[in-house]
């Protein structure tokens, strides 16, 4: 389970549907089944004292949930939100349970039907790329679509405060 | 009848486990299944509440409530009894095959069995502590009897065959008392009280089975208990009442006999002012819980988080300038109706989880009779507001620490009879566990009448520990506090030492996470109390909105002292920064409330901005921030797991237009500000 994709690339495990989004040029997916909601960019309340990717929390009909920018998790340059921003809220197995979290994506594009030939195992990237939250890539209609392991893209025991408070 | 001085007990290790579990499923116990299929339904029909309950008392309580197993076998006692040949180990130790068929087919009607049997285990428990004080009342034997005849019947339709079998044997003991042919005195309720921790250890370790985990050797434990109720059974019918079955009334003429009087009782489960016949009527009240249901607590929290947006989007329609544009009386009316309504829903829907305190005082009460009887120290114990409501969390949250508190005053506080008397004090202890409103907190003491804390000798173990500079000399009270330092505790010699602290900082960290507060109050000589302040729930909260940055967050209105801009000549420098703020006499530390967070540093001119004092644990700062908005009642919601390590925040409140606001935690706060300091110093 910890040795990134090698060793643990079931292709059959990851046939089914996708919900793909673009972040930049490139298009990532997440499973369909894993996906709540989708919503629009919504006010999004600051929490100090972590990382730059934690944008903050939002009120989802009652429930609090953590709000994660994948554009500055993955290292992209931050970019302004548009109209069509979204926030897909979807559900992630973290190591105390299951938890409702929103991920903002540049846009949400479509649902693919992912088959197993379209599988492929995650390439090694060498050091420069972190590779252990991508399950596979899917290589659909001549597009390479990145398909996320959610579980992961927190880090295993989902903290993702930062160990101590920033000099004040 | 007085303090049974309990002979030295052995611990017998639990000795031969598994192995010869294993070799025999008993020829009863492969009977069994035959009459499974068609009781099974019946249990069905018990078992009717949906939603999977949770346990309500699991691990953490059942190692508490029987931390000591040396209620274990008296040896002298089964010497003479050589046991029967027919008792083995292996009859209390049934292979899961062969007695989990049942419930591991149906994983949700095993842990329904577990919750439910651990719950008619807890009245029991109850109604035993009852009967221990008035053993002359027979209405509390039926009310003992029952919940325990329904947890033997569920045990064998679900084919738990070695819970059947121990339960058994201890309702024979319970129907002979009922019948009147037995009499009741405290050993009967003490191995009645076994046998429920007995059966508890025995179900709970049913639910680690079901779960796959190994299961714990509690044969023994079972044999040894089965024996003593024979053993008691056999001496009573034979020595004791002769007239085979006589009536109930016969037996209400010969218990005085049996418990001369009040003060010779044992233990005495008293309430200040409440006399006998009151108590008889606060039994209605008891029985009221019986037609409760059982809900699963994540429904409620939907319920309140529902409600909690339903108020919002009221509040939002109620200020909407279109509809403050329309000027109808009717319009207007039917808008006040409606507030009233979703305020009316929100307080009821707060309500429906909050539980008395009882269920807390009641484990309490068995705790200090245990240990008052082991450690042949007579003891009153005094409760007072156990109908005190506060939310179900914080009842199941605030037993262990209450639990610990109450074993540290029997074990470490309470002198033995001898060094009582010798002091001048009554010999008999009393300690007292009191519950009452104050505010919107609920205080809870746990007080003692023994020895106190020796200030001197807390002083010298906190120095050789390094807690404090050999030189320093703290006032009184900041000596009692070190008890529940972390590092005070550890050693093994502490108790002998300071007379208290064993793990009370683990205290003192459950009781912070509540929210809450714990001090001590102490005099030597006299006697400790313990003071637990807690909210009276985790769910609402009485907060002051101040606008930091661009954010709007919540402090808690308890922690506020005031609020006010400083005159230019109140604000003092430091390096060029303002850092200390005079507030009448005194001067606080002045810092700037989002830099302490870490929520952009901006440099805020005070006497620009708002200065809020916040009191917390004796110490108080001064906070500035950029606006006081408003006074709110708000409604807290945890931020998850992934915020667990950010410091100065307890939660997020979902403010009026529906957005979230952080909730503060001024404990936090206080402490970063120091460590902040000290950092710097």
């Amino acid at each position: 389970m910890s040795t990134g994709t090698a060793g643990r690339f079931q292709r059959e495990e990851l046939v089914g549907k996708y919900l793909t989004f673009a972040l930049g040029n490139e298009e990532y997916s997440v499973p369909v089944l894993k996906v709540r909601e989708i919503i629009k960019i919504m006010d999004i309340t600051a929490v100090p004292q972590v990382p730059e990717y934690v944008k903050g929390v939002v009120n989802l009909r009652g429930k609090v949930i953590p709000v994660v920018d994948l554009r500055l998790k993955f290292g992209f340059p931050a970019a302004d939100y548009t109209e069509r921003t979204c926030i897909i809220v979807v559900e992630v197995a973290l190591s105390t349970g299951a938890r409702m979290m929103g991920i903002i994506v540049d846009h949400v594009s479509e649902v693919l039907n992912v088959t197993a030939e379209e599988i492929e195992q995650t390439p090694q990237f060498g050091d420069e790329i972190q590779t252990d939250y991508m399950k596979g890539i899917a290589k659909v209609r001549g597009q390479v679509k990145i398909l996320l392991d959610l579980d992961r893209v927190l880090g295993v025991d989902g903290t993702i405060a930062m160990p101590q408070p920033s000099a004040a | 009848m007085t303090t049974r001085k309990t002979p030295a007990k052995t611990r017998k290790p639990a000795a031969k486990p598994k192995a010869a579990a294993k070799a025999k499923p008993t020829p009863k116990a492969s009977a069994k299944p035959k009459a499974k299929a068609p009781i099974r339904k019946k249990a069905r029909v018990n078992a009717k509440p949906e939603a999977p309950v949770v346990p309500v008392f699991d691990e953490p309580l059942a190692s508490i409530v029987m931390p000591e197993p040396d209620l274990a076998p008296e040896p002298e006692v089964a010497a003479p009894f050589a046991p029967g040949p027919e008792l083995a180990i292996s009859d209390f130790v049934v292979d899961d095959d062969t007695e989990l068929a049942v419930v591991q087919s149906d994983a949700e009607l095993g842990n329904l069995f577990i919750a439910e049997a651990l719950d008619h285990f807890g009245t029991i428990e109850a109604k035993l502590l009852e009967l221990d004080e008035r053993p002359e009342d027979t209405s509390l034997l039926n009310d003992i009897f029952r919940p325990f005849h329904t947890v033997k019947g569920n045990a064998s339709a679900l084919g738990i065959v070695s819970v059947e079998r121990v339960a058994h044997k201890v309702e024979n003991l319970l129907d002979l008392a009922r019948s009147g042919r037995i009499q009741v005195g405290a050993e009967e309720v003490d191995l009645v009280l076994r046998g429920v921790d007995v059966l508890t250890l025995m179900i709970n370790d049913v639910g680690h089975r079901l779960a796959g985990q190994p299961r714990k050797a509690t044969g023994a434990e079972a044999v040894s208990l089965v024996q003593q109720v024979e053993l008691l059974i056999a001496a009573q019918l034979e020595g004791g009442v002769s007239a085979p079955a006589p009536a109930p009334e016969p037996i209400e003429k010969d218990m005085p006999a049996v418990t001369p009087a009040g003060e010779d009782m044992p233990f005495e489960h008293d309430r200040r002012g409440a006399t006998p016949s009151r108590r008889r009527d606060d039994m209605p009240a008891l029985g009221g819980i019986a037609t409760a249901i059982k809900v699963d607590t994540r429904k409620l929290d939907n319920i309140v988080d529902v409600v909690g947006e339903l108020i919002v989007v009221q509040s939002l329609i109620a200020q909407d300038p279109a509809l403050s544009a329309l000027v109808d009386g009717r319009l207007a009316r039917n808008m006040a109706q409606l507030r009233r309504l979703t305020a009316d829903l929100q307080r009821n829907s707060m309500a429906l989880r909050m539980v008395p305190i009882r269920q807390a005082f009641q484990k309490v009460a068995r705790v200090v009779r245990d240990l008052s009887r082991k450690a042949g120290k007579p003891i009153d114990l005094v409760i007072t507001g156990e109908d005190t409501e506060l939310d179900r969390k914080m009842v199941e949250e605030i037993t262990d620490p209450l639990m610990h508190m109450a074993r540290n005053s029997v074990d470490h506080g309470i002198e033995p009879p001898d060094v009582r008397e010798a002091n001048g004090k009554p010999a008999r202890a009393t300690v007292s566990l009191s519950a009452y409103y104050q505010g919107s907190h609920v205080i809870i003491e746990v007080k003692d009448d023994g020895a106190g804390l020796n200030t001197q000798r807390i002083l010298e173990s906190a120095r050789r520990k390094g807690l404090i500079a050999p030189d320093a000399t703290p006032a009184p009270e900041d000596v009692h506090r070190l008890i529940f330092e972390p590092g005070f505790s550890t050693a093994a010699k502490v108790t002998e030492v300071s007379g208290r602290g064993v793990g009370m900082d683990v205290v003192r960290r459950n009781i912070e996470s509540l929210r809450g507060r714990v001090d001590i109050r102490t005099e030597q000589g006299q006697g400790s109390t313990f003071l637990v302040r807690l909210p009276l729930t985790l769910a609402v909260l009485d907060g002051l909105l101040v606008r930091v940055g661009s954010e709007r967050c919540v402090l808690p209105a308890a922690a506020v002292r005031e609020s006010l801009r400083p005159k230019p000549e109140h604000v003092h420098f430091v390096q060029g920064q303002p850092r200390m703020i005079q507030v009448r006499e005194s001067v606080l530390p002045l810092v700037s409330l989002g830099s302490v967070l870490g929520m952009g540093a901006t440099a805020l001119d005070p006497t620009a901005a708002t200065v809020v004092v916040v009191e917390e644990g004796g110490s108080r700062i001064g906070l500035v921030v950029e606006e006081l908005l408003h006074k709110q009642e708000v409604v807290v919601k945890s931020l998850g797991d992934s915020f667990a390590s950010v410091r100065g925040v307890a939660g997020g409140a979902i403010l009026g237009d529906g957005r979230i606001g952080l909730i503060l935690d001024p404990h936090g706060i206080v402490t970063m500000v120091r460590e902040g300091s000290r950092r710097a110093a």
